[in-house]
């Protein structure tokens, strides 16, 4: 949290679905932050510690895809929510961390928002 | 038994001339073979396929045959097994090598002649050069692999255009000012939706058709998600049976249903908070029946009342475009829409029937 709003970060190459993914945050009534690959990711992640939830693509270039970064951001920073969105019609959520939600594109924006409503407010005490 | 001097034909026990003929005419490399493996006689085909000079070859024993490539250990041991009876070879590969040229893949067969006299136990060995049909198969499923892989990046490139376009119109959605700007952008926004699903379904699919059963009820999943704020009050009940069709014909159905399910969910219930709308598809051979209904206010009276579901003339396009006819009727309570196809409707002067 981030002077009481929600903080999510927004991981995705392709510039134009960033900043789609950045307005539907804002839209929401979170604070947006944007990278476009699982590096500057987790550059993000080591420089701040607000951040509630990550948003990430999967197919992005770099070291790690969507699926590896959701798996290493499990474990260096466990309370961090998960959501990951991908071109494939299908992917076992099996393979991501547990409580993270997939969306396969083109997502709909209020499942979205509802999807970053519904984690973030399990973890309000 | 005395050496037989090379290139003369061994006299103590002749070939009937029709085996020997039968055996130089084979269609298949075959070559005739004593049960110590010196060969009698070669097909044409195996000179030719092999390039070894058939005045060479009769009374020549296997292994010295051509520049020696034929003394292959295997092969030889496998003639062995196959003259004593213990075995018989059946389309065993192996590979020839010969110097300066590539290495051939063989399939060899042998079997073991016996006509009961000890003294002239035969082997036939039919051998077939199969190099080429493997690099073609191989190829083929190098060509498989690239084509799935191609599939899998226009499938994701697709994914992300359809992404981009719903992203731009729920933007602009947002930023509008005017109420009726806004309900065009987000029809325009549910209508890109409704064509991604069929994307998505197609993306999974085997045979390139489209389930309406599956499509329909995402659709409706999706149109509920995002128009309606209690399901418990409105609900979209969708019936549909096995019809599986093509992309284009479903892109048209998914395009219809976004159009009905939107206009009745403005201008039904109006009047009642709780309302009910189904979406109905059924087909028998070439004819299919699609209906949406509600239980809601019902059609406006008098005749220049506007027509809901119709005003924006989509449906009725669509409906064309599909050979349908479009039929609105009271449902009391509510309206019924039909689109209808019936196979042997010649709806064109020109043409044959269906």
């Amino acid at each position: 949290m981030f002077k009481g709003e929600a903080v999510i970060l927004i991981v995705e190459d392709n510039t134009i679905i960033r900043m789609s993914a950045v307005d539907l945050v804002q839209s929401a009534g979170y604070l947006a932050l944007e990278a476009r690959c699982a590096d500057e990711a987790i550059y993000i992640l080591e420089s701040r510690d607000d951040i509630d939830l990550v948003f990430t693509d999967v197919q992005m270039p770099g070291t790690m895809d969507g699926i590896k970064l959701s798996h290493y951001i499990r474990e260096r920073w466990p309370p961090v929510k998960l959501i990951v969105a991908s071109g494939k019609a299908i992917l076992e959520e099996s393979s991501l961390p547990q409580g993270s939600r997939y969306f396969s594109k083109p997502y709909n924006d209020h499942a979205i928002a509802d999807a970053i409503g519904r984690m973030l407010s399990k973890d309000a005490c | 038994m005395r050496a037989i001097p090379v290139k003369k034909v061994p006299t103590a026990h002749p070939e009937a001339a029709s085996t020997l003929a039968v055996v130089v005419s084979s269609n298949e490399p075959l070559l005739f073979l004593t049960e110590d493996q010196t060969v009698i006689a070669a097909s044409s085909s195996f000179c030719q396929a092999f390039e070894i000079d058939p005045a060479t070859i009769p009374g020549r024993r296997l292994r010295d045959i051509g520049s020696g490539e034929w003394g292959l250990p295997k092969l030889t041991s496998l003639l062995k097994a196959t003259a004593s009876g213990s075995a018989q070879i059946d389309a065993y590969e192996i590979d020839l090598e010969r110097p300066s040229q590539a290495a051939r893949r063989l399939v060899v067969n042998a079997r073991r002649l016996d006509d009961g006299d000890k003294q002239r136990v035969r082997l036939l060995l039919a051998v077939t050069d199969v190099t080429d049909m493997r690099a073609e198969a191989r190829l083929k499923d190098d060509l498989v692999r690239d084509k799935a892989i191609l599939m899998q990046e226009v499938q994701h490139r697709v994914a992300n255009s359809l992404q981009i376009i719903a992203s731009v119109l729920m933007q602009s959605a947002r930023r509008v000012q005017s109420e009726e700007a806004r309900g065009h952008l987000h029809n325009a926004h549910h209508r890109v939706m409704s064509i991604a699903a069929v994307q998505k379904q197609l993306s999974t699919s085997k045979a390139g058709k489209v389930e309406l059963r599956t499509y329909f009820t995402q659709l409706c999943e999706s149109l509920g998600a995002s128009m309606i704020a209690d399901t418990d009050q409105l609900s979209l009940a969708v019936t549909v049976d096995d019809s599986a069709v093509d992309a284009d014909v479903s892109i048209s159905l998914g395009l219809i249903v976004t159009e009905l399910v939107i206009n009745a969910l403005k201008h039904a219930f109006t009047d009642q908070s709780k309302g009910r709308i189904a979406i109905d598809y059924s087909s028998t051979g070439k004819d299919w029946t699609l209906s949406v209904s509600d239980n809601g206010v019902g059609l406006p009276t008098g005749d220049d009342a506007p027509k809901p579901g119709l005003g924006t003339g989509i449906v009725e396009a669509l409906a064309r475009n599909l050979d349908g006819t479009l039929t609105l009727s009271d449902a009391n309570p509510g309206t019924v829409v039909t689109v209808s196809h019936r196979g042997a409707q010649q709806r064109h002067a020109s043409g044959p029937a269906a």
